[in-house]
Order: structure tokens, then sequence, then C-alpha cells
């Protein structure tokens, strides 16, 4: 481990600030579980921190006019804890649990998990299939990007040196959304993704509306499954059209081989789950209405 | 869809090799304020065995297990030890304590019966004290006659003995003849769901029933047949050291190399079946390695009983039982166009 100074943010205007003034070293810390392990194979150009963990501004979950907004430094736990986003977006908890464990929950931070970027994420399938967006801040002010545009690759996200992720937001008309997170791991805790999936949609006069499909681990990033989407939109959610809905998802991932598993393996796992998904959203949608109804 | 299925494993293994000489020393010293050193030169890794040596020596002096002592693994001051090893310590440490304590006993039942005016083979330890057989009310208290035994008698209540299961050689013509001193018997079953369109194996349940003579501490034989049991689904289901075509390893760090969580370890219900081998220290025989051998065998057959297939490399990971599951099912197809 090479020797390192340490600032702490005090918000994120603070933080942009200290990012402008030490870049390409410096780099951003929020719960550490992901930098620490970079830090200590000393690979990086990296001599300076700055820590946003105590950031003021960063931490809060909100309901706004616009949707649910999720600060870049809510842990896993946070989200597993909070009431509105059980109320909203329960597939966030879901995904949150699955993470790691206990230790790595409460230090581990959303906006971290998508600043890594592997694909193999357990925050980005959920988000990305409600059509999340991403606030940055760098030194001309903020913006606002899709979350899909934030991943580039492997471990490369669309952000400047100089600019910090500060919120996620997830659009009002897609709270309460019937979604389902699935992941299947090597094992049951402490297990990385092979495959994630979070897979959702309404139901309008029997039909399929607005289905969306999010795959982790089986592309360079996280993906959508764009043509299941487009096959399943419209039709009826029988067990043959949602098999057919997970099978063309598995066509369209790019999954790899490697010692964890073949990349045959992977896509028998992306139609299974894909289907699951659906189906376990598909009746979560039909005691919606039902209880609309009543 | 999952399916529900059940296996048993059954197995025995060997305590005490013979084939080799295989021996045991420790040292017993009563003290006079009625406390024991115990020197051993085995070594405690977490099963407890530093436990159990101190329990067999209390039984012998009828002292509490909490007035021993046990100064272990110090090359420097501790008797001899073949090693924690091969299932052992319970069985051949034990009974070299058990003789140590014994020894020690010898000196004070001398004492004792120089002060009640018996004969020493009327004696016995217990609570505590020397007593008569039949009269407990005629005793002294250990303490006392530690210190008796030294100061008048001239005699330290010291007891040390070594002991080793007797080797024997094995015909070199037919390699047949007894090459352990004992065997220990156990059955597991395991209750598992498989996931018929992933492969994935769930563990719902396992019971084990294991023999281990007498348990000297049920509670570290459980922690034993449950820690095995870990192990065993790990290598049922799980661990393996996998090489690139260098022959370097690709999974060395434990994000890689998959082995159970507690997350993936069900519940166990441990059942010991009570036992006695004479030629045990107080009928014990062992139960370390034992608890992990039959797990793998129940949960593969457990997965055949789900599933209707056989895996025959391990471990069974899901990718594996999935395409057994497949091949099974061309086969049926085959069959049926046939
Ligand atoms: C034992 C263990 C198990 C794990 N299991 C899982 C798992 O099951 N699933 C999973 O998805 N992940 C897992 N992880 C990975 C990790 O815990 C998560 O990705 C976590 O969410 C990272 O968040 P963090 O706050 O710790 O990030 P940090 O390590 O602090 O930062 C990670 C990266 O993001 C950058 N960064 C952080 N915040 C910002 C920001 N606001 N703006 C710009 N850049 C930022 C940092 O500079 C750094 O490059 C595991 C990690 C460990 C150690």
């Amino acid at each position: 481990m090479r020797p390192f100074q340490v600032y702490v943010a005090k918000d994120s205007e603070h933080a942009v600030s200290l990012l402008c003034e030490h870049a390409p070293r410096a780099v951003i810390l929020a719960g550490g579980t992901d930098l620490l392990v970079d830090l200590k194979h000393g690979s990086k150009p990296w001599d300076v921190i700055v820590d946003i963990s105590r950031a003021e501004d960063l931490n809060a979950i909100t309901l706004t006019g616009e949707g649910l907004a999720i600060g870049a430094r809510v842990t896993h736990t946070d989200i597993m804890r909070s009431p509105v986003i059980r109320e909203s977006a329960p597939a966030l908890i879901d995904a949150a649990h699955s993470i790691g464990a206990v230790q790595t929950r409460n230090l581990g931070t959303i906006g971290g998990n998508l600043m890594t970027c592997v694909p193999s994420m357990d925050s980005g399938p959920a988000l990305l299939a409600l059509d999340a967006g991403v606030t940055i801040r760098g030194p001309e002010g903020l913006r606002r990007l899709p979350l899909a545009e934030l991943f580039v690759g492997p471990r490369k996200t669309s952000l400047a040196p100089t600019e910090i992720l500060v919120d996620i937001v997830i659009p009002k008309h897609n709270l309460g959304k019937p979604l389902v997170f699935l992941k299947f791991g090597l094992r049951k805790g402490q297990a990385l993704a092979l495959v994630n999936v979070a897979a959702g949609c309404r139901l309008n006069g029997g039909k399929v509306w607005e289905p969306t499909i999010a795959l982790g681990a089986v592309a360079p990033t996280v993906i959508r499954a764009q043509a299941a989407e487009a096959y399943l939109a419209g039709r009826a959610p029988s067990e043959q059209n949602l098999s057919e809905t997970g099978r063309i998802a598995a066509q369209e991932a790019k999954p790899i081989s490697d010692f964890r598993a073949s990349a045959d393996y992977r896509r028998d796992l992306i139609a299974v789950l894909v289907a699951r998904a659906l189906r376990q959203a598909c009746a979560g949608t039909e005691i919606e209405q039902a209880e609309m109804i009543a | 869809m999952k399916r529900r299925g059940r296996g048993i494993g059954c197995m025995w293994y060997p305590i005490g090799f013979t084939v080799a000489a295989n021996p045991s020393a420790a040292t017993v010293k009563v003290n006079e304020d009625g406390t024991a050193t115990l020197l051993t030169g085995t070594v405690e890794t977490g099963q407890g065995a530093l436990t159990v040596l101190a329990q067999i020596a209390a039984q012998a002096l009828g002292i509490a297990t909490d007035d021993v002592h046990v100064v272990s693994a110090d090359t420097d001051a501790t008797p001899m030890d073949t090693g924690a090893i091969a299932s052992r310590t319970t069985y051949v440490t034990g009974n070299a304590v058990r003789l140590a304590a014994e020894n020690a006993r010898t000196i004070l039942f001398e004492a004792a019966a120089d002060l009640l005016r018996v004969k020493p083979g009327q004696l016995e330890a217990k609570d505590r004290k020397i007593q008569v057989k039949g009269y407990p009310q005629r005793c002294v208290d250990i303490a006392d006659i530690a210190g008796h035994a030294q100061t008048k008698l001239g005699q330290p209540p010291i007891g040390t003995a070594s002991w080793n299961p007797p080797t024997v050689a094995m015909d070199p013509e037919t390699g047949q003849g007894q090459p352990f001193s004992t065997y220990v018997y156990a059955t597991q079953i395991a209750e598992v769901d498989v996931d018929d369109e992933t492969g994935e194996v769930e563990i719902v349940r396992i019971v084990a029933a294991h023999d281990c003579g007498t348990a000297i501490n049920p509670m570290l034989v459980e922690g034993q047949v449950e820690g095995g049991i870990a192990m065993g689904i790990g290598y049922a289901l799980q661990e393996e050291i996998l090489f690139d075509d260098k022959g370097r390893q690709v999974n060395p760090n434990l994000t890689n190399y998959i082995m159970p969580t507690s997350l993936d370890v069900p519940d166990i219900d441990v059942s010991i079946v009570s036992n006695t081998d004479p030629t045990g220290p107080f009928g014990a025989k062992g139960v370390g390695e034992p608890t992990s051998v039959p797990t793998a065998a129940a949960i593969l057959n457990a997965i055949h009983d789900a599933v209707g297939v056989r895996v025959h490399s391990l471990p069974a990971t899901a990718e594996k039982v999935l395409a057994a599951i497949k091949a099974k099912r061309a086969a049926e197809q085959r069959q049926i166009a046939g």
C-alpha cells in the first residue's frame, strides 16, 4: 500500500473542489469496501483520498416532485431499513439484502456500488429496470444522466475524475411498479452474482404493459434485455410467453465462460430467472389490482 | 420447481493406528490445595481436547474439571504426544492421562490408607475426598492427603504414564492385519431441495447419529459433528481448487474458493449413540474426522432421490446437477422417440 493523504469533504461541493485540486491523483472514498481492495493492491496512481463518508448532502432518502432520490452515500443497510423504499421500490431492499454480509452492507454505499461498476453489482439491475437517473456534480455544477449512460464497461463509468455522484433518482411514475429482483450465486451467503435479474411489468386488460428486464453479470455492464421486453409487451403473461421472454433475454445477453460457470449455464440461469421474476411480478400486479377493485 | 429428496450415508472410521508406534504421554501432579496440574503435549485447536483431557484427569482423581490446570503443547515442558491428528487425542492421549492420574491417585490412596487405617484397595476418590468404599463418612480431603503424602510419607502425588495402542505388524505377504485399535460408526441422513431448472441444491436438514464410545463431553461431540457436516457440505457441493492450464490456482482466495457460510448450513440434529469401548478412557473412542465422512454420500443420494440423477464428480455444483438433469431428460426423450 502506498502512502496517501486523506481529506474529509463536508459536502459534495467541497468534495468536487478537493478533486479539482488533486485530480487525477485523487479518489473518492465512501464506505471503502471496494476502494480498500484497490488501495491495497497499489496499482492505481492515487495518493489523495477524498472521504465523503461524512458529506452532509449525500445521505438522504427523499420523495420529491420528480420521484425518489437516494443519496450516493446511503448504505445498503439504510436501504433495507427505509420505510419509503419498502413502500415504493421494495426490489431495492431485496437487492441490498443480497449484498455481502452485515458488515459489508453497513459500510458499503449504493453510490460506491454503481461507481465500482462491476457487471455483477447487485444495485444495478433494479435501478436500471426502474429507469433511474443519476445526478452528478462537477466543477460546472450539477448534471443529470440516465443510469444506463453512467455504465461504460467493467469498472468504467462516464464520470470525469473531477466529478462526483450525488444521488440516484427513480422517476415518480415507476414508484410502486411491481418489480422482482432475483440473484443466483454459488452459495447463499457472501456470494457474488453469477446472474442477477430485475424484471417487472404492469398488467392492463390481461396484457403485459411496460415490461422492463435488467440483467447483471452477463455482459460488460448491467444491461436491459430490450428484445425480450419488446416481445412481451402487449402479450398475455402466460407460462409460454414468460418462458419465451426468458429465452430471448438469454439470447441477447453476452455472458462469458470462466471458472465459476460456463456461458451456456449462465444463459440457462437468465432464462429461468427472468421468467420467474416476471411471474412473481405479475402475481403482485394482480393482487394490486384486486385490492384496487375491492 | 423444487424437488425434495432424502439420502443416507453410512461410515466406519478407524481410531488409534497400530501399524507404527503411536504413543502419547502425560504427567498429573496433585497439588497441596487439592487441585491438579496436567502436562500434555497435545495441541488445542478449538476442538476442546484440553477440556476432555481435564475431565478425564478429574474423573480419575475424584475432583472437578475446573480443579485441573492444563499445561499443553510446550515441547520444553510437556511430555511427548504423537499429535492432534487422526482423531486420536481422546482415545490415545486420554488413555495416557487416565493412567497418569491413576498413578498419582495410587500415591494418594497409600497416604490415605495410612491416615484412615484401611488398605489402599478399600479406598475410592470422590467429591474431592479419598473415602472408604461404602463408608463415605470415613474420608480425608484430597488437599490434606496431598500434603500428607509429601511431608509425612516423602512421596509427592505425581503420576506419569504413556500409552501406545499395541503395534501390530501387518502380514508382509497378504498386507492383512489389524491396522487400528478400534473403530467408530455413523449414519447421516440429508434432506435436500433440488431446483430442477437451475440445479441448485439446498440442504434443508441433516440428521446425524454417531457412535464415539462414551461421549465424555456431549456438547463438544455435537460441535464436532456439526463442524464436520459443514465441511462435508463444502466437499459435496462447493469446494474445489481450480487450476489454469499452466497449473496455477485460479481461485486462491475466499471470494472464489467457495465454502459454506452459516446460511448454507442447515439445522443439524445430532444424536449420540451410547456405547462403551473397553480399550478407551472411560469407554471413549473419538469423534473428529469421521463426522465429515458420510455427509457427501448422504447429500448425493438425496439429490438422486429428488431428481433421479447421479453426479459422479465432486463438488456437485448447480451447473453439474443441471447438466445431469438435462442429460436424463434427453435420454428419456430418445426412449420415447425410439
Ligand atoms: C466481503 C465483500 C462482499 C461483497 N459482496 C458484494 C455483493 O454481494 N454484491 C455487490 O454488488 N457488491 C459486493 N461487494 C462490493 C462492495 O461492497 C459494494 O460495491 C459497495 O456498495 C461499494 O460501496 P462503498 O461505499 O464501500 O464504495 P467505496 O469502496 O468507498 O468506493 C467504490 C468506488 O466508487 C467510487 N465512489 C464511491 N462513491 C462515489 C461517489 N459518490 N461519486 C463518485 N465516485 C464514488 C470510489 O472512488 C471507488 O472507486 C462486496 C464487497 C466485499 C468487501
